[in-house]
Formats: structure tokens, C-alpha cells, sequence
């Protein structure tokens, strides 16, 4: 099936990007990713469960995450866990090397308030 | 959120997920559902909750989109255009949600209304008997003594049965309220004493077991019962063995022998009837009941027949007449002169004497309805005008570069089809809201009975044809004005260009207009409505009624003689005297204001104007001290005492002053002498007069009361009425106490102050007015949005010429002036036609008043007023931003 080229190339959907991070903590569910999500972004991203999951198919289709088993014995069943694959792993760091000389950038620039 | 709540959430949600591709929702379904149901768990009130649906829309919409496409990028068929269409035409709706709440809101609220009201008036008025041919069903009645078509007396029902060659079957049937001691305790239900012939005549037949046999036409064979398909599920739970059960009914043993007929709820459409009792069962009614099988004086029964083979409804009628005539010969002293009239069934809904009303009811509440929904959609075609003027740009794009101008229509027609299916789906939930409302609503009361009201196919199916009507109709107009849109006019001129077409803004005059005028005269209606519930609050009952607590009893299970209730009531009379609080205590069989018994009675030297001999008069049965007790207040002669006791030479009668008026006029009552109709002796003697209280109802004209002592009446008097010293609801529980402990086979079947009592009667117009209220304030929002929405428009499309202006030195409130000067005479037009359309109608709602004229000043006055001050406020808002914009703003906008 043929895929939006864009979701996991250079730069990275911001989606795409929040979901990588939040599973560099461990292997989280749909939910947790989400919620994890809106917690670090301070709640600037809410993924909708169209985009969450459309996103999560996109990703495991190209093999930057991988669904796992859970990780607790008790954990509920109906719930799917993911993994970061390395390739994912290897996504993230670039991207976010690619923002940080953006920040840097930035900052030359003056972009960046002066503290007072 | 309750569980329920939180399931009925998840359902919804699950139908959203439909919109996914199915691949994609069998892999995620499950999980995207946790995810939102975790959400909703989570939020904290309607509103978040009502945010979160809005973001879960958008989000579906949005990634089933690009998830539809990628698929059939991937090889899979390419879409129709009309499903493209379709997408953006939702995402559009997505993109501007307060227009499509709003949007939906209104439709929601006009086919809701209307839809309610059709399921009501469709059952009260419109829905056919289920019965089979109905047209050969008849309805027979003889006539009342003042000479209208009213009920039957059993023995005449049996006389019509003898006309076999017009009559294939006659049925006799008689409602009537009994006590079932069920499992939910003792319970009143709707009964109908009814021959054997009835299942033939109406063409029908039982579900289960068998109906009545002749051998259950006469007293003295066994006690049977058919309950009704109704009934049989909601008070017996569908039992699959309940033939052969036997109930307890006003304490007698009823074996159920057959489930009536599914789609039969009673005779008297819509009512619902609960038992069908054999006439072998009337004891189960009281000794009255096995009494009437024999009396030609009482009219009991209703009766319906099967028309033989043939046979008109003409040749029928003069067989009754020959039947009339022939009663008068044997019968002069009860019979002469009373007609017996045969109706088709089509020609009676419920019964000749209230169709009427019930018609003019059923049309007046039809056409409130359809005024609202009017109202909504005329707002809505002025919001998707507005929508589509703002749009003529875009639309003249897509046809300039080469899209077929069908193809623009389609686009709006799309829009409001969407709209319109939302609103319709919404607006059947809110009908089943309003009608699972309206039982409680006392209806039950002014009907007589129960009602069976639901959303059924008819209603689903007229809700649809609202709804395509109004998508359609309110969709084509801006549609077709916008496919017509003059392409390289609209590109040049941009929005300035539609807005001066003259054909727009006239459309948009008319609507605020037809809703200035709907909404005066439901405001004018609600005043007029109001002022006479004032009026009718404030009426003078006659009787001390803030100090009078009242208990209803049930004598029929102590199955006591008459000597025996006599004493019982005296007994009972003595023991509440002695519970403290309590001033005079006494029983009667009837409340103020409540229509109960009549007598029919001859009054000597009194001839009535017209038909028998005898007059209609409705009576009481009290007890000593009932005038002190309810404080009515004796005029002449003296109340009830020790002195009157049966057997004697005569019985005393108190009358009240209208009777006395009526029947003496000026001359002295006492002494005057009656007799029941048809008796020999002049028994009856006038030994007081006392003053008018309400009979049938508040606010009525003074009518003629008699009264009976109860120690000379075969009747049982069943209000125990006690004045309290205090508070008069604190007397109910010692009371009911009392009773418990005196006799326990003495039911309570009803309790409260008579103050309540009252106040219950006025129900009905109390009802009226909210409702009328509830809608006025509806289309006066209506009407409001609908001049903010053209006012503001203006004020958008002129905000150029407006800031020029201000720029050159106009005075900012003059420019107010201009633009509020310019709907004011729409709104002006509006008021008139509004008054007129009131004026003319006027005396249609005239009966329906107390204390209040029709073309009441005051209230039209008032109503106008009202009407002006919202047109004010919805004109002036907008106006008002549009005199403080920048003019370098408003300018540079352009």
C-alpha cells in the first residue's frame, strides 16, 4: 500500500516526531503515547485517535517502531504495545540534531528573547 | 458519567469508526475506542466532553480521508466526483463548526417539534382503528337528555342487536377504573365491561385463548377477562402462560382467558385499556354496575356494530329511528324524544361530543409546530445565503476554470443535504425526548385515560420528509442563486458585487419578516394565555380551601350492605374528629372543581326548555357539618342533622344558589319539591340553600349543585375531608393511619390538600401556557438571530462604504441610525402582519380563555413591545460594531 512519502523522512511530521520520543522512555500503549505526548509538548499536541493511530500503522509500516507484547504480565490485553526500532532510533537522533542547529541557528539570529 | 451513559458514548463513537477503511478499523477499532472512552471517563463536564466529541469529528473525518485515499492510490477504484464532493462538503462543515451546530441546532429543534406534535396529533386525530374494513364499523348512540348523541343504555344496545339485517354484530362496551392488586402493589388500572360480539364487529381476533362467549353476557356466569396486548407485556411481563392466571380486581377473582389483539390498544382510540372484563364480570364494579344491565335511565355503555353486507349507514340510521320510536311507545317517561343517531367510524375519533375540541387542539398545536419549524428554516436559508454570497468568489473560480455549474449547485445542495440529515437524525432523538416527557405531563387527566404515543414508522417517515423538504428547499435557493452567480462580475467586484442583488436582499426582507410576525403572535397567544391563568388563580372556589386536607377511600373491598356503610361512615367521621388538629371533619363524594355524578332529576313547576322533562344535574353525597367543614356558607334554611334519616317520608336536599336561581328564580326555595326521573312521588324536598362553590372547574359559570345527606343516599360518600386547626397537609399521614388501623380493607386511593386539588385542575391551562411560552421564546431567539444575522451581513458587505463615510466626518450614531433605520421597516411590515394574522385568529383561541378578551390591549400592546425591544437589540448589536470599526480598516478591507 502506498504511503504518504513524507512520514519518515527528514524533516519529521511533528506527530511522528512526539511519537518516537515518547517511546525512547519504554515500550508504551496507543494511550500512554498520547498522553506522553501532550504531557512534553505541555500540551500544544493532542492526537486525535485517527491521527495516533494512522501515524502508528504509518511508522510500524516503515519500521521505525515495532509492536511488542506487553511488558507487564497484568497489563490489559485489548491493549497493543510499541517498541522504537533502531532505524527509528537512528530517525530521531538526526532530527533532532537537524533542530538543535535550527535552535542554534536561531539563536545567532537573536531570535531568542534576551534574559533579562 | 453513569455507565449507560459512558455505552451509549461508545456506540457512537463505534459508528464514526465506520468511516475508516475497514482494514484499518479491524486492526484499530478496538484500541482508538479505549482511547476515546478513557478520554470521556476523564472529562469533567458536558462541555469538555462536548470539545472532545467536536476534536474526535474533525479527527476522523481528517485521517479517513487521506487513509480512503492512499488505498485507492494504491491500485483501488478512483473516487466519484460526488464522493469527493461529498468530502469537502463535510470538510467544509468540519472547517466552520459554530455555523454547522447552529445550522443543525435549528433544524434539530423545527423537526423535532414538528415531529412530536405529528406522533401526537397522529394519534389523537390522524392514525385509522386497527380494526378490520373499518368502514363498515359503526358507532350508535342515543341521546343524551339535553338531546345530544352521547352513550347507550345496555338494554338499548341489546334492542340494536335485534336488527340483524342491518347489523352483521352489535358490541356494547364500557370503560371504567378498577383497583388490580398486582405485584407492584395495588394499582388502578383501565378496564372495559364488554360483550361477546365485540371481536367480530371490529373484525379482529385475540392473540391467545379465546374472547368471550355468550354464557359471558349475563350475571351469574363466570368472571373473565382478555388483557390487552399492551398490558400483557408491561404489567404481566409477556407471560407465555398467562391464560388461565387469575388476577385480583377490585378484589374479586378474574381468570384471564386470551391476550387481546396486537395493534388494539382499547376502543377509544388512542386510550389504553388494560383488561377487557365480560359482562358476567360486573360485580367486579360494584353493585351499581350489575344494577345498570338493567336500567334504561343510565347510559353507560358505547356501542359499535358491523354494518351486514351491503347495508349503508343510511338504512342503519333509520333503523335506529324506527328503534327510537319504538322506545319512546314502551318507554315514554325515559325515551320519548331521545333519538338514536348511527356515525361511520371515520366520522369519530373519540367521541362525537369533544372531536371538535380535540381537532381544533390537534390543529392549533400542528400549526405552532410548523411555525417553529418554519422559523428555522428560514433562518437557515438566510444562513446558507449569507454562506453562499461569501462564497461567490470562490464559486466564481471553480466555474471559470471550467467546473460545470451543476457541479457548483451540487456543492451547496450537498451542504444542506448533510445539514439537513444531522439536523433530522438529532431532531428524532429530541421528538423521543418530548415524548417520553408527555406522559407526565397530566394529559392522562383531560383525556380520560392513558395515551400510547412512540416514534413509529409513520412519525420516522414524516420526519424524513421534513427533513429532505427543508434540505432541499433551503439548500436550492442560495444554490441556484450562486450557480447563476455572474462570473467576472463576482471576480471583480468580489463581495460588494452579490450583496447589492436586489432579488437576495428582498429574499432575506421576507424572511425576517415572516418571523417577526410568527413569533408576535405566538408571544401575543403566551400573553393572552398567561393573563387568564392569572385569572383563573385568583377565582374564588367557594371554599375554605387553604385549611382543608382531603383522603379518598376505596369502600369496595370491605364489601359492606348498605346499612353497614352507613354506620361505617359515621363511625369513620367520629374517629378523624378525634385526631388532633383537626376542626370539623366530613365526607363527601365529590371535590370542588372536579366533574363527577350527575342525577337526573324533575323539578316540580320547572319545565325545561327543550327535550324530556327531566334536567341533568350534578350532585354530592355529604355527610352532617359538610358546609362547616369546607366553610360554605348556608343562605336559607338549614344544612343536613340527625333529623334526616332513610326511610322516612321523604329525603332532604340542600341546593346550591344557582340551582335555586335556575329553577325558582326569585321566589322562596324552601319547601319545593323533586323527584328522580321516571319516579312516582315528589320524595325530594328543598331544606336549605347555600352558597355557589366551582362544580366541574375553576373559573366556570355558577352551576347548579344538589346535595343528598348521606344517611338517605344509596351512595357512599369516599373524601374524608378534615379542616385543620394548622397546616392541613400535616393531618394526611394521622389520617391515613386512622383508616389503616380502623379498617384495613378500607383503601387509600387518594390523598392531599384541597388547596393542591385545585391547583392540580388548573394542569391543563398551566401546561398551555408554558408550552405556548416555551415556544414563543424560541422563535423570539429565532426571529432575533435572524435579524442579527441579515443586519450584521449588511453591516459586512457595506463596511467599505460605511468606513468612507465615518472617514468623511458622519456622526457614528447616525450611521447606527442608517443601518438599524433599514431592517426597521422589515421588522415594521413584520409587526403588522403579525397583528392582523392575531386579530383574525383571535377568536379561534377566544373559548380557550378566562378573565381575558381576545383582542385583549394590553396584551397586544405588550407583545408588540416585546417584539420591538428584541428587534432593537439584534439590529442595534451589529450596527453598533459597525459605527466603532476604524475606518482606515475597514477601508483597507475592501
Amino acid at each position: 500500500m502506498a504511503r504518504a512519502p513524507d512520514s519518515h523522512s527528514i524533516p519529521l511530521r511533528p506527530v511522528v516526531y512526539h511519537i518516537l520520543l515518547s517511546l525512547m522512555g519504554g515500550d508504551r500503549h496507543g494511550l500512554g503515547i498520547a498522553e506522553h505526548a501532550e504531557r512534553m509538548s505541555e500540551g500544544a499536541v493532542e492526537l486525535g485517535p485517527g491521527t495516533l493511530y494512522r501515524s502508528l500503522s504509518e511508522m510500524a509500516e516503515a519500521g521505525l517502531i515495532e509492536a511488542v507484547r506487553s511488558p507487564r504480565p497484568d497489563a490489559d490485553p485489548r491493549r497493543k504495545y510499541y517498541s522504537i526500532t533502531s532505524r527509528g532510533r537512528d530517525l530521531l537522533a538526526r532530527e533532532t540534531e537537524r533542530l538543535g542547529r535550527l535552535v542554534d541557528t536561531a539563536r545567532a539570529h537573536g531570535a531568542l528573547a534576551e534574559k533579562a | 458519567m453513569t455507565a449507560p451513559r459512558l455505552e451509549a458514548h461508545r456506540r457512537a463513537f463505534c459508528l464514526l469508526l465506520r468511516l475508516y477503511p475497514k482494514w484499518f478499523r479491524q486492526a484499530y477499532g478496538e484500541e482508538m475506542t479505549l482511547l476515546f472512552t478513557t478520554r470521556l471517563e476523564r472529562a469533567g463536564g458536558r462541555w469538555t466532553r462536548a470539545i472532545l466529541w467536536w476534536r474526535a469529528l474533525e479527527d476522523t473525518v481528517r485521517n479517513a480521508t487521506v487513509l480512503h485515499r492512499d488505498d485507492s492510490e494504491g491500485g483501488g477504484l478512483r473516487m466519484g466526483s460526488l464522493t469527493q464532493d461529498m468530502r469537502y462538503a463535510v470538510r467544509r462543515l468540519v472547517r466552520a463548526p459554530v455555523f454547522t451546530l447552529g445550522a443543525v441546532a435549528l433544524l434539530a429543534v423545527g423537526i423535532g417539534a414538528t415531529t412530536a406534535v405529528f406522533s401526537l396529533v397522529d394519534a389523537l386525530i390522524l392514525r385509522p382503528p386497527p380494526w378490520h374494513e373499518p368502514e363498515r364499523v359503526v358507532h350508535v348512540y342515543q341521546d343524551s337528555d339535553d338531546g345530544q348523541p352521547s352513550s347507550n343504555s345496555f338494554p338499548a344496545t341489546r334492542d340494536m342487536a335485534e336488527y340483524g339485517e342491518m347489523f352483521e354484530g352489535v358490541a356494547a362496551t364500557a370503560p371504567w377504573t378498577v383497583t388490580w392488586d398486582g405485584p407492584a402493589g395495588l394499582t388502578p388500572v383501565d378496564v372495559e365491561f364488554t360483550t361477546s360480539g365485540y371481536m367480530h364487529v371490529l373484525g379482529l381476533d385475540v392473540q391467545r385463548g379465546r374472547w368471550f362467549e355468550p354464557e359471558h353476557d349475563v350475571v351469574g356466569g363466570p368472571f373473565a377477562a382478555v388483557v390487552s396486548a399492551a398490558a400483557w407485556r408491561s404489567r404481566l411481563g409477556g407471560d407465555p402462560d398467562v391464560v388461565g392466571r387469575t388476577v385480583q380486581l377490585n378484589g374479586f377473582p378474574v381468570t384471564i382467558i386470551g391476550v387481546g389483539p396486537e395493534r388494539l390498544t382499547g376502543t377509544v382510540n388512542p386510550l389504553l385499556t388494560d383488561f377487557w372484563l365480560s359482562i358476567s364480570s360486573a360485580p367486579v364494579g360494584g353493585p351499581a354496575w350489575v344494577g345498570t344491565l338493567e336500567r334504561r335511565e343510565d347510559h353507560w355503555f358505547l356501542a359499535l356494530a358491523r354494518l351486514a353486507s351491503g347495508v349503508t349507514v343510511a338504512q342503519a340510521q333509520s333503523a335506529m329511528d324506527a328503534l327510537a320510536a319504538r322506545h319512546a311507545e314502551l318507554y315514554p317517561e325515559i325515551d320519548r324524544g331521545r333519538d338514536i343517531t348511527v356515525f361511520a367510524s371515520r366520522d369519530v375519533r373519540m367521541h362525537p361530543q369533544g372531536d371538535a375540541q380535540l381537532r381544533l387542539g390537534g390543529a392549533l398545536l400542528a400549526g405552532l409546530a410548523l411555525t417553529v419549524l418554519v422559523l428555522a428554516c428560514a433562518n437557515l436559508a438566510n444562513l446558507l445565503l449569507v454562506r453562499g454570497l461569501g462564497r461567490s468568489g470562490e464559486m466564481a473560480v471553480r466555474s471559470a476554470l471550467g467546473a460545470p455549474k451543476g457541479r457548483v449547485a451540487r456543492l451547496f445542495l450537498l451542504e444542506s443535504a448533510i445539514l439537513a440529515a444531522m439536523g433530522g437524525a438529532a431532531g428524532l432523538v429530541l421528538t423521543r425526548w418530548i415524548l417520553a416527557a408527555l406522559p407526565a405531563l397530566p394529559l392522562d387527566d383531560t383525556l380520560g385515560g392513558t395515551l400510547e404515543l412512540g416514534v413509529d414508522a409513520r412519525v420516522v417517515l414524516v420526519a424524513l420528509g421534513l427533513m429532505s423538504a427543508t434540505g432541499v428547499l433551503f439548500g436550492l435557493a442560495p444554490a441556484m442563486r450562486s450557480a447563476r452567480t455572474d462570473v467576472s462580475r463576482a471576480l471583480r467586484d468580489d463581495r460588494r458585487g452579490a450583496s447589492s442583488d436586489r432579488g437576495t436582499i428582498r429574499l432575506r426582507s421576507v424572511l425576517v419578516a415572516v418571523q417577526v410576525a410568527a413569533s408576535l403572535v405566538l408571544v401575543l397567544v403566551t400573553g393572552l394565555l398567561a393573563r387568564s391563568l392569572a385569572a383563573l388563580q385568583t377565582v374564588d372556589p367557594g371554599v375554605d380551601a387553604e385549611r382543608i386536607a382531603y383522603v379518598q377511600v376505596d369502600w369496595t373491598r370491605a364489601g359492606l350492605s348498605l346499612a353497614e356503610s352507613r354506620a361505617a361512615v359515621e363511625e369513620l367521621r367520629a374517629r378523624i374528629a378525634t385526631l388532633p388538629g383537626v376542626e370539623h371533619v366530613a365526607l363527601s363524594s365529590r371535590l370542588p372543581a372536579l366533574p363527577q355524578g350527575t342525577t337526573t332529576t324533575e323539578v316540580e313547576g320547572y319545565t325545561p326548555p327543550a327535550g324530556t322533562n327531566a334536567v341533568e344535574l350534578p350532585f354530592a353525597i355529604v355527610t352532617d357539618g359538610y358546609f362547616d367543614a369546607m366553610g360554605v356558607p348556608l343562605l336559607a334554611g338549614r344544612g343536613f342533622s340527625q333529623d334526616d334519616v332513610a326511610g322516612g317520608s321523604g329525603v332532604s336536599i340542600v341546593v346550591s344558589e344557582a340551582a335555586a336561581q335556575r329553577f325558582w328564580g326569585d321566589a322562596d326555595p324552601i319547601g319545593r319539591r323533586m323527584r328522580g326521573q321516571g319516579a312516582q312521588e315528589w320524595s325530594r324536598t328543598v331544606v336549605g340553600v347555600v352558597a355557589d362553590v366551582s362544580v366541574g372547574s375553576l373559573g366556570e359559570a355558577p352551576a347548579p349543585l344538589f346535595y343528598f345527606s348521606a344517611r338517605q343516599s344509596l351512595g357512599t360518600p369516599t373524601y374524608v375531608l378534615a379542616r385543620a386547626t394548622g397546616d392541613p397537609a400535616a393531618l394526611l399521614a394521622p389520617m391515613r393511619r386512622e383508616i389503616g388501623a380502623w379498617r384495613p380493607s378500607v383503601l387509600v386511593s387518594s390523598q392531599g390538600t384541597l388547596a393542591a386539588h385545585l391547583g392540580s385542575t388548573l394542569a391543563a391551562p398551566r401546561l398551555a401556557a408554558r408550552a405556548m411560552g416555551a415556544f414563543s421564546l424560541l422563535a423570539l431567539l429565532l426571529a432575533g438571530l435572524g435579524i442579527y444575522t441579515v443586519v450584521s451581513f449588511t453591516v459586512a458587505r457595506r463596511s467599505s462604504e460605511l468606513g468612507i463615510r465615518i472617514a468623511l466626518g458622519a456622526d457614528r450614531s447616525g450611521v447606527v441610525r442608517m443601518v438599524v433605520r433599514e431592517v426597521a421597516t422589515v421588522v415594521g411590515i413584520g409587526l403588522v402582519i403579525g397583528v392582523l394574522v392575531a386579530a383574525l385568529g383571535a377568536s379561534r383561541v377566544g373559548d380557550a380563555l378566562f378573565g381575558v378578551d381576545a383582542l385583549d390591549p394590553i396584551t397586544f400592546v405588550g407583545a408588540v413591545l416585546v417584539l420591538l425591544a428584541v428587534a432593537w437589540l439584534a439590529a442595534w448589536l451589529p450596527a453598533r460594531r459597525a459605527a466603532r470599526a476604524d475606518p482606515v480598516e475597514a477601508l483597507r478591507a475592501s
